[in-house]
């Protein structure tokens, strides 16, 4: 079939005049992704100095432990650095404009909460606190998502925290991951016809968690829950991030 | 009172102000300018500004039949919160150490569960359209009473007795008891002097007299208690023969290992917890049946500000009710009698508290020798 001649001029320019913009939602898309990464890594990271800090936060003989809120800070940059190469205080030229705007946001929202558990931190005589990776963690993404577009939580499947409970979405994602292997990337789609971002990035057990979430299964644990009888590298749970196409 | 002295300012003022008039009008009269009406004009207000000074009175009167001012029932509502006052020292099991959860810092305790009824009484009292919010604040028992009398509280609840000799500071009120069958109890470490105080009941025949007791078997002690509670005020007046300290907390009290502590008096339901959930190796001091050994009877109030006459009333008569339906019954079986983690009823039902109205750094305190002893 011979196209009609016209049509021939007219598709050249549909394409050119197309093309920038499709080019340009597959930029926003891939920043967004990256910038998605990237929160992800920055609140695991908030959760890894907490952990590694547990021994010093849980000390009874300790009145002023230090685990101030610019110390924090300090070590959550110097430790997103090493895993990204990303120094948070002088972002680099090639950082997504969204994840430039968002990181500042979730730095200052996590150290948000190591202040306002000061009070709790610094309490001798008293051993075991809470202030744990999870409770860090849900604090600092629903600060975050007060403060931003995007939203951010913990989710499980069986979640001791029922605002931790997954949606639709995350129920399915977290059912996937269960069924793959420990060292399993996170799951990223597109919904909404392209204008919702979803990731949902998992965590693993690791031997720390097992105290609380080890064995012996359905005996209460220290918080007074009861033990899940977990191993090491089995499913946790997972980060959720959303992030409309349109944001900020 | 105090009105009355805000208007006798006022009416100064008036005064003032009409002597200043008075003073202009004869300036005027002076550059010939006669005006006998303003003159009467000057002449009224300087009499009525001699005669204001006894309005304050009348206005307190009127006050007193009819309130024009807000009453702190009302404000309460206005401001759809409530400020409570709660000892930042850890009573366990009425109020435990601040936790961190999925929801930020929280405090509870059968307190706390307390402020919460009161808190959802207030909210159908204001008409139950909007909550009346507790606003926690974490003072040191000490400075309880302190941060009442300067109005920064509605209401204090922490374990609080006033039925002791000494134990309620003047210009504070207490509730109706939420809490019955406290008093002064004892626990050691040491299983000899547990048997120490058991043989000096035995030597009793015929008539059982604890006071005797407790103060020949303590006798030559070292015996620890909490500042300004209820036991300090205890030992001061009855236990002659000790060396008694004073300590900032229980917590202080338990870790003081210098001086060695023999015998630690505080409430016989917060040390029934402790010993059997806390500091195991601490035992309570028992009359040789095996039965409590009480040294005075306590019961537990809300405290409030002696003119709040209001919030008296209405505090009282939810107790009442709450006595009345079992509620009361029911919160002192869940938090006294019941095995569950603190934590976890933290996170479920505990509640927010001003993180700038605590301390900075709570420490447990220390212990020191209390004079003269």
């Amino acid at each position: 079939m011979k196209l009609p001649a016209w049509l021939l001029i007219v598709l050249p320019f549909v394409y050119l005049l197309l093309w920038p913009d499709l080019g340009l939602a597959q930029s926003h898309r891939e920043a967004s992704e990256r910038t998605a990464h990237y929160l992800t890594t920055l609140l695991n990271v908030g959760r890894l100095i907490v952990e590694r800090h547990q021994p010093l936060i849980n000390d009874p003989q300790k009145g002023d432990k230090g685990f101030t809120p610019d110390f924090f800070e300090r070590e959550a940059v110097e430790e997103f650095f090493r895993q990204t190469s990303i120094d948070l205080k002088r972002p680099p030229a090639q950082l997504p404009a969204l994840a430039k705007e968002l990181l500042p946001i979730l730095l200052e929202s996590s150290t948000h909460v190591v202040a306002d558990a000061q009070f709790v931190i610094n309490q001798r005589g008293i051993g075991y606190k809470n202030f744990i990776p999870a409770t860090f963690g849900s604090q600092a993404a629903r600060k975050f998502s007060s403060r931003s577009q995007v939203k951010m939580k913990q989710t499980t499947l069986n979640p001791r925290n029922v605002k931790n409970q997954p949606d639709t979405y995350e129920e399915r994602a977290l059912k996937q991951l269960a069924a793959q292997p420990s060292s399993t990337g996170p799951v990223t789609e597109w919904l909404d016809d392209g204008k919702t971002l979803r990731t949902v990035t998992p965590i693993y057990y690791s031997q720390d968690c097992l105290v609380c979430h080890g064995d012996p299964t359905g005996t209460l644990d220290i918080s007074g829950y009861l033990r899940e009888g977990a191993k090491e590298g089995d499913l946790a749970g997972a980060i959720s991030i959303q992030i409309p196409l349109n944001n900020p | 009172m105090a009105l009355y002295h805000r208007h006798s300012a006022l009416n100064t003022m008036i005064v003032e102000r009409s002597y200043s008039v008075a003073k202009s009008g004869r300036r005027k009269s002076l550059y010939g300018r006669g005006n006998t009406g303003a003159g009467a004009a000057v002449l009224f207000l300087v009499i009525l500004g001699l005669l204001l000074p006894g309005c304050g009175l009348i206005f307190d009167a009127v006050e007193l039949a009819y309130p024009l001012t807000r009453d702190e029932l009302s404000t309460i509502c206005a401001k759809r919160q409530i400020r409570v006052g709660i000892s930042v020292e850890p009573f366990r099991p009425f109020v435990f150490s601040a936790i961190y959860t999925n929801e930020g810092v929280r405090v509870t305790g059968l307190d706390v569960e307390l402020i919460r009824e009161v808190a959802d009484a207030l909210t159908e009292h204001c008409g139950g359209q909007q909550p009346i919010v507790p606003t926690l604040h974490l003072v040191r028992f000490r400075d309880l009473f302190l941060e009442l009398n300067e109005e920064h509280l509605d209401l204090f609840v922490s374990s609080f007795s006033g039925n002791v000799p000494g134990g309620t500071p003047t210009g504070l009120w207490l509730s109706i008891p939420y809490f019955h069958g406290a008093g002064v109890g004892a626990m050691t470490h040491d299983p000899e002097i547990v048997e120490k105080v058991r043989a000096q009941f035995r030597k009793q025949t015929g008539r059982t007299d604890t006071l005797a007791a407790i103060q020949e078997g303590l006798s030559g002690l070292t015996v620890a208690v909490q500042n300004r509670r209820t036991p300090h005020l205890y030992a001061e007046a009855n236990l002659r023969n000790i060396r008694l300290m004073v300590c900032d907390s229980l917590p202080a009290a338990v870790e003081t290992k210098d001086p060695h502590i023999d015998v630690i008096l505080t409430q016989y339901p917060i040390l029934q917890y402790v010993t059997k959930r806390v500091w195991p190796d601490w035992q309570l001091l028992e009359r040789p049946d095996g039965s409590p050994l009480i040294l005075s009877r306590e019961s537990f109030s809300i405290v409030t500000g002696e003119q709040k006459r209001r919030l008296q009333w209405f505090l009282n008569n939810l107790l009442y009710r709450l006595e009345e339906s079992g509620r009361l019954a029911q919160m002192r079986k869940r938090w006294l009698e019941e095995e569950y983690a603190p934590t976890r009823r933290a996170t479920n039902e505990g509640l927010p508290f001003e993180v700038s109205k605590v301390p900075d750094h709570y420490d447990q305190g220390q212990c020191r020798m209390a004079g003269g002893r």
